[in-house]
């Protein structure tokens, strides 16, 4: 698994929770007997470890094991709060703060903790009686000697039995000198309760080299560090009680911090959203009331206001991009379990994972996908042997994919299944009245995801068996729809379907067409808007008693959107035509007067279905009218 | 001169595999014990330079066993073979003498490692 993606978060959390850590150091330090600071430590370290050690980075899981030990053993009584261990505590947390650094920048291997591993270790294997005995005491003993080699050992990681190899090497150690101080207990060692790690202090006349071998003899054992007593005092800061932080000044951790992350509340990234959608809103009323008054010096100033404004609102949304990996992340596990339960073979791939998308669309987009997944899972493929029999490879392969396209991201849904079965679509839209030319043979993929996403066409079993797909369909349809993007589908018969979601980048502004219809001013989003003209009468043809638009000898449907929208019909005057697009349909929709283009912002539309499935939202415009925006996906 | 060996256990098929092992190492399997006490009386008519022993054996156990050679012999070097979740008779063993353990199921090469670390 690649972890690399999540150092970020763990960067940011591991702060937040160092950051606690220091506060909560603080106020043990003025009331030493409090529990509940402790315990927040605790639980705060702990979860530094935990996330340490998944992603691998060894030095800071270790530096957080042992600081976790010496207030485990403060929880249980068996050390007391004392300068020694608050200045060794603050010390770890600055060093924690470095390593962690270093550690999300790839440098673990610049990560210098072993003296304060030592200072740690040696606090925490303290006798309870000795618990409250300052760091100079501690130190003159050793001094002496009498502390005995440090003696560290890591055993592999396939270790067998560890208790016992442990034990081995604790008793091959016995025949080199006394050892005492063993980290953690021989009870808990034999009983393997421990990590793989443990340390001992031998007195003994061996060179430290010596040590090493004897122990690394015993098999098993993946690396051994002997300490001298004089060595151990070389490396150990001159005073213990200065607070020193051993890596500190020498790193240039600015440098570390280019890439930081703080989190925020999702509201108040929607409301900055807002905010700036309404300033938008306001720029251009500005903008307009700046070019009436004529004055050179105010419409500079509103231009350059207006520029910045701009710069502001891409800022904004990009503050709220999110790699699609979020959603992604959850679905080879899904199709995996989907694909069991089914009995299918199915080989998922996923690709595009780092493109980005509005949060806000990111949230909405999971669920069509799901639905598209499970369908290919369900619906799409073929039995293990119908996939034999038809001599197609045993596996079926599943792709989902994002990419970027100019100002929209698209979402693949690709299987190598059976296809969806024109013939059965076609003839079940017949029985349905759907269609009525009685020679049409086959249906075009514009036509067959006109006829599956009918509400209600293709939610019966018969057909979900027989054309092998179709399940909700249509709620995948409306939602993409919804969020002002579209659905094709491309499918064959044999050798699969391929499902293709075009969804804009962000949900909350987009540039809209404006035109007037009698009193109305309707926005029409640009994204769909492929060109407007003038409407005259050789524009107008009337074929079988429908009105249709002639374009460079095109043939595209036509509306009105006075008839559309109810309103009264146009006494005689100029009229326009917007042509519209989406995938590879077209049509002309007439209105009365084009007024300009605008960002708007979208309000989601809380109307009546049915009565508003024309219009998908509304806004309020530069001058303060509202509008609705106008759903061109219900259009076509 | 290979090292000659004594291969204690009740299952035919362990001693079989573990005889394999061995002998595709140029170890001398010298004999075989199904029981502890037949352990120790083999021990002490082959004298062999290294000895497999299995835990849980009838008539008497392993750990005995080890016991009973390590008196006879302070020198004798056993190797323990045991099966996950018997750290503790392990530990016991190695307290009764024994110098090293091997976790079934067996993988050759871990055999061969303890064996020769027993030897070394």
């Amino acid at each position: 698994m690649d972890l690399s993606r999540y150092a970020e978060l763990f960067l940011t959390e591991s702060r937040e929770h160092l950051s606690a850590i220091n506060h909560l150091l603080l106020e043990l330090e003025r009331t030493p007997g409090a529990s509940e600071p402790l315990d927040a430590i605790f639980r705060a370290v702990h979860t530094i470890k935990g996330m340490s050690a998944t992603m691998g980075y060894g030095p800071v899981a270790e530096l957080t094991h042992e600081l976790e030990s010496l207030l485990d053993r403060v929880r249980r009584g068996e050390s007391r709060i004392s300068a020694p261990l608050l200045d060794v505590s603050f010390a770890t947390a600055d060093a924690l703060e470095s390593a962690i650094d270093l550690a999300v920048a790839g440098r673990i291997d610049e990560i210098e903790v072993t003296q304060l591993l030592g200072r740690l270790r040696a606090l925490a294997s303290d006798k309870p009686a000795r618990a409250k005995a300052n760091g100079k005491k501690r130190r003159a003993t050793s001094d002496n000697g009498e502390a005995g080699m440090l003696v560290r050992v890591r055993l592999a990681p396939d270790t067998q039995l560890s208790g016992v190899r442990a034990y081995l090497v604790v008793k091959r150690a016995e025949t080199l000198g006394t050892v005492h101080s063993l980290s953690p207990s021989i009870e808990a060692l034999q009983a393997g309760d421990f990590d793989r790690k443990f340390s001992l202090r031998l007195n003994t006349h061996e060179p430290a080299g010596a040590v090493e071998a004897a122990l690394r003899s015993v098999g098993d054992v993946e690396s051994v560090s002997a300490m001298s007593g004089s060595e151990e005092n070389q490396t150990t800061p001159p005073n213990p009680d200065l607070h020193v932080d051993p890596v500190g000044e020498a790193l240039p951790r600015e440098a570390l911090r280019q890439q930081q992350h703080i989190r925020i509340e999702l509201r108040r990234l929607d409301t900055l959203m807002n905010l700036i959608g309404e300033l938008m809103i306001t720029r251009g009323r500005l903008v307009e009331t700046a070019a009436a008054a004529g004055d050179l010096a105010v419409t500079e100033a509103v231009s350059e206001a207006s520029r910045l404004i701009s710069q502001l609102q891409d800022e904004i949304m990009m503050s709220r991009m999110v790699p699609v990996h979020h959603v992604f992340d959850r679905f080879p596990r899904l199709v995996r379990d989907a694909a069991r339960s089914l009995g299918k073979n199915v080989e998922f791939a996923m690709s595009g994972k780092e493109i980005e998308l509005d949060r806000s669309m990111l949230d909405e987009i999971g669920d069509p996908i799901v639905h598209l997944l499970r369908n290919a899972v369900d619906h799409g493929f073929e039995t293990p042997a119908e996939r034999e029999a038809a001599g197609k490879p045993a596996f079926g392969k599943l792709t989902l994919s994002a990419a970027r396209e100019r100002s929209s991201v698209t979402v693949r849904v690709s299987d190598d299944g059976r296809g969806i079965d024109r013939v059965r679509v076609l003839a079940k839209a017949r029985e349905q009245g759907f269609v009525t030319d009685a020679a049409k043979t086959e249906l075009t993929d514009e036509e067959l995801i006109r006829m599956i996403a009918r509400p209600g066409f293709s939610t019966k079993d018969q057909v979900t068996d027989l054309s092998g797909r179709g399940v909700g369909i249509d709620a995948v349809y409306s939602r993409v729809r919804a969020l002002g993007g579209s659905v094709e589908i491309k499918t064959a018969a044999g050798q699969g379907t391929t499902t293709i979601l075009r969804l804009p980048i962000t949900l909350a502004i987009i540039r809209a067409l404006l035109a007037r219809v009698h009193d109305e001013v309707y926005a029409i989003p640009l994204t769909h808007v492929q060109e407007t003209v003038a409407l005259t009468p050789s524009h107008l043809k009337t074929v079988r008693g429908q009105e249709v638009l002639l374009m460079r000898g095109d043939v595209l449907p036509l509306v009105r959107m006075r008839t559309l929208a109810s309103q009264p019909v146009a006494q005689d005057g100029t009229a326009h035509v917007i042509v519209l697009e989406l995938g590879e349909r077209r049509m002309g929709l007439v209105v009365d007067e084009l007024s300009g283009q605008q960002d708007i912002v979208v309000k989601h539309f809380d109307a009546v279905r049915g009565g508003a499935a024309l219009f998908s939202g509304a806004t309020i415009l530069s001058d303060g009218s509202p509008s609705l925006i106008v759903d061109v996906g219900s259009l076509l | 001169m290979s090292h000659s060996v004594l291969i204690c256990d009740d299952a035919i098929f362990m001693r079989t595999m573990i005889g394999d092992i061995l002998q595709q190492s140029g170890f001398d399997v010298v004999g075989e014990a199904e029981t502890g006490l037949q352990a120790i009386e083999k021990y002490k008519q082959l004298k062999p330079d290294l000895v497999t022993m299995d835990i849980v054996m009838p008539d008497m156990g392993g750990i005995d066993a080890v016991r009973e050679i390590t008196k006879f012999d302070p020198n004798a070097r056993v190797l323990m073979c045991s099966a996950m979740g018997q750290q503790a008779l392990v530990v016991e063993a190695i307290q009764a003498g024994a110098k090293d353990f091997v976790v079934k199921p067996f993988q050759p090469s871990r055999v061969l490692e303890a064996v020769q670390r027993v030897l070394g």
